[in-house]
């Protein structure tokens, strides 16, 4: 069976189909990564916003310098001073602290929406794709789930799962966010079934499982990956939403939604409770919204005009 | 152009019919049943048997499908479990904060975003363009909720400008003044939407401007503005009314936050209003008469597409 690799094509001459060098082992693997980040600039701030945010999950607890949840009455409405860098909330919480306890809990829940997504929108997709009949009428039904603006149907979904809850979250958010999986998927398929070498694959005999699986799959990684990124940020987005609203996660769990939410009675007095998780979110969201656009661009440059 | 739009309202009906049965059929999926949880935990068997009886919650559910459809058409979109009172002049009270947010923001998307993108786009990398980039790229990636009450805190807190919150019918009380409380959400709502509308309005400008015959308009001696507007935009707008036709959708679920965050009396407060009550017939009709809207400006979208690009009337 051929060894299915990506051909780096940068050395190519322009416009022919010549075959470059293979990407493979570590050392390669790491300078073509290196070459991603430098290309553009905005990438390497991306990447560089979102390696500070995984070493903030990886030891945020560490370096945290206070009990996220510890009140403190005597220290409530603190403006951000030495001790407190970013101040402290209404209950004397410090605002720092909980923010970096928000950002594991916002890219736990916004990497597992993503997985959410890929786990039922990529088979889904592919299916529906693949087989007309199907794709006809499934099809319809993800329009239509389409129809229905994000945050509305994501709170109608908080309806039927009922309590408040981090799985619940995570489940309607995935629900809201898989159907534009499945649609960039089907529509993927769709092109990549016309290639000839599917049509040899069917000629040599090759079962459509195996043809669905080795030939399409493969192919679908591209706009798979990209469309997981954006769905990263839309959910990190929207999930803040739903906590800001007082319908996601708990409140006793710090997130930057509960937090912005708690301070907006504060707004005027200590807007540092609302001023920072907001950023954290903002450029949460830029990062990644930086590393889907680079991300497509690298991977392939035709994506620009379906996504 | 008459196929065209047969085929057009044809299918916009067929997404209806979709959309009321996909909201019934989530609203099926809500645990424990609506008699139950109105008349609460004292209620004995007998009350609750006749309360389902008096909703028709006995009957079958396809039964219950045909009738709610049936309701639907006539206008019916059942009642409040809460207030009692029918959803459709709940709707109806809250409609005109929801409208005029809407358009107030829609205005802010299409004045920002258009413009922008086009002086972006007319000269690339220049630093109009490298500005309107960065300025793009923060607007796609700031919550609007936080804009939102960082704009209250400013505008209306610190400098005391603008209202910070409420707002009173027009319609009531005749005082258009009113409207000065719609420029902060509107504002908030409209400038995260207005990036994206923008990087489109500049792509399409880019590629547009690029063809052969924006050279030859220019060769005729036309004057700059003419070849831009009439030659370059014209045919750039396909992307652009596609893309401010999606803000519909984005405005929709923006402005369920916004109006919470400004307190503002429209649909967007009471659906969440009625999920922290649970109030589902409340949160259904929403859901049905939003996604409605969207078939429809879907289907008026595709009749903007035939208007402009007349090759389209014949696909």
């Amino acid at each position: 069976m051929t060894q299915y690799r990506r051909i780096d094509t940068r050395n190519s001459a322009k416009g022919r189909d010549v075959p470059g060098r293979w990407i493979g082992g570590v050392r390669r693997g790491t300078r073509a990564f290196a070459d991603f980040a430098t290309r553009r600039g905005s990438t390497l701030v991306a990447l560089g916003i979102l390696g500070s945010l995984l070493v903030i999950v990886a030891i945020g607890p560490l370096v945290s310098p206070y009990d996220p949840d510890a009140l403190s009455v005597l220290d409530r409405l603190q403006a951000p001073n030495r001790t407190h860098l970013f101040g402290t909330d209404n209950f004397g919480r410090d605002v720092l602290s909980r923010t970096l306890s928000g950002t594991r809990i916002t890219l736990l829940i916004g990497l597992s929406i993503s997985a959410f997504s890929m786990i039922v929108g990529l088979p889904l997709g592919v299916i529906c794709g693949y087989y007309d009949r199907v794709g006809l009428v499934v099809m319809r039904g993800i329009d239509t789930m389409m129809a229905f603006p994000a945050i509305i149907l994501a709170l109608a979904l908080m309806t039927i799962l009922g309590k408040p809850g981090i799985i619940n979250v995570i489940l309607a958010v995935g629900i809201v966010w898989t159907p534009r999986m499945v649609r960039v998927v089907y529509s993927a398929t769709l092109s990549i079934r016309e290639n000839t070498f599917i049509e040899a694959a069917k000629a040599l005999g090759v079962s459509s499982r195996r043809i669905l699986l080795r030939h399409v799959a493969i192919n679908l990684l591209s706009p798979v990956i990209v469309q997981a990124t954006f769905t990263f940020a839309f959910s990190i987005m929207e999930v803040a939403a739903l906590n800001f609203l007082g319908v996601g996660i708990p409140p006793n769990v710090a997130s930057w939604g509960g937090m912005m939410n708690e301070g907006r009675m504060y707004l005027t007095r200590a807007s540092w409770i609302i001023l920072f998780p907001g950023l954290f979110l903002a450029l949460s969201v830029l990062s990644f919204n930086l590393i889907g656009d680079a991300v497509r661009d690298r991977l392939d440059p035709k994506l620009r005009e379906v996504m | 152009m008459f196929s065209f739009l047969v085929r057009r309202v044809v299918g916009m009906l067929v997404s209806v019919v979709l959309v009321i049965s996909v909201t019934f059929l989530l609203m099926q999926l809500i645990p424990g049943d609506p008699a139950s949880v109105l008349l609460g935990s004292n209620a004995t068997p007998e009350q609750i048997e006749e309360l389902k009886v008096t909703w028709g919650l006995d009957q079958s559910m396809f039964t219950q499908f045909l009738k709610y459809i049936g309701n639907f058409m006539r206008g019916d979109l059942g009642r409040s479990l809460f207030y009692q009172e029918p959803v459709l002049r709940m709707l109806g009270a809250r409609a005109e904060t929801s409208i005029l947010l809407g358009l107030g923001s829609l205005l802010v998307v299409v004045v920002i975003g258009i413009p922008g993108g086009i002086l972006a786009a007319l000269r690339p990398s220049g630093w109009v363009d490298n500005l309107f980039l960065v300025v793009a790229l923060a607007g796609a990636s700031i919550p609007s909720f936080w804009l939102g009450l960082m704009l209250m805190n400013v505008f209306a807190g610190k400098l005391g400008w603008l209202p910070s919150s409420g707002f009173t019918s027009i319609l009531e009380t005749g005082d258009l003044g009113n409207l000065r409380n719609l420029i902060l959400p509107a504002f908030s709502l409209g400038f995260v939407n207005a990036a994206l509308v923008a990087r489109t309005a500049r792509s399409s400008m880019l590629d547009v401007m690029q063809a052969d015959y924006i050279t030859t308009a220019r060769a005729k001696g036309l004057r700059e503005r003419v070849v831009t507007i009439k030659h370059g935009l014209r045919n750039a707008s396909i992307p652009i009314i596609t893309v401010v036709s999606f803000t519909f959708a984005a405005l929709v679920s923006g402005a369920v936050v916004t109006e919470n965050v400004f307190a503002l009396p429209g649909i967007g407060s009471l659906i969440v209003q009625s999920v922290l009550k649970r109030d589902y017939p409340v949160i259904q009709g929403i859901m049905m008469v939003v996604a409605v809207l969207y078939v429809f400006v879907n289907f008026a979208t595709d009749l903007t597409y035939a208007f402009v690009d007349p090759r389209i009337r014949y696909r």
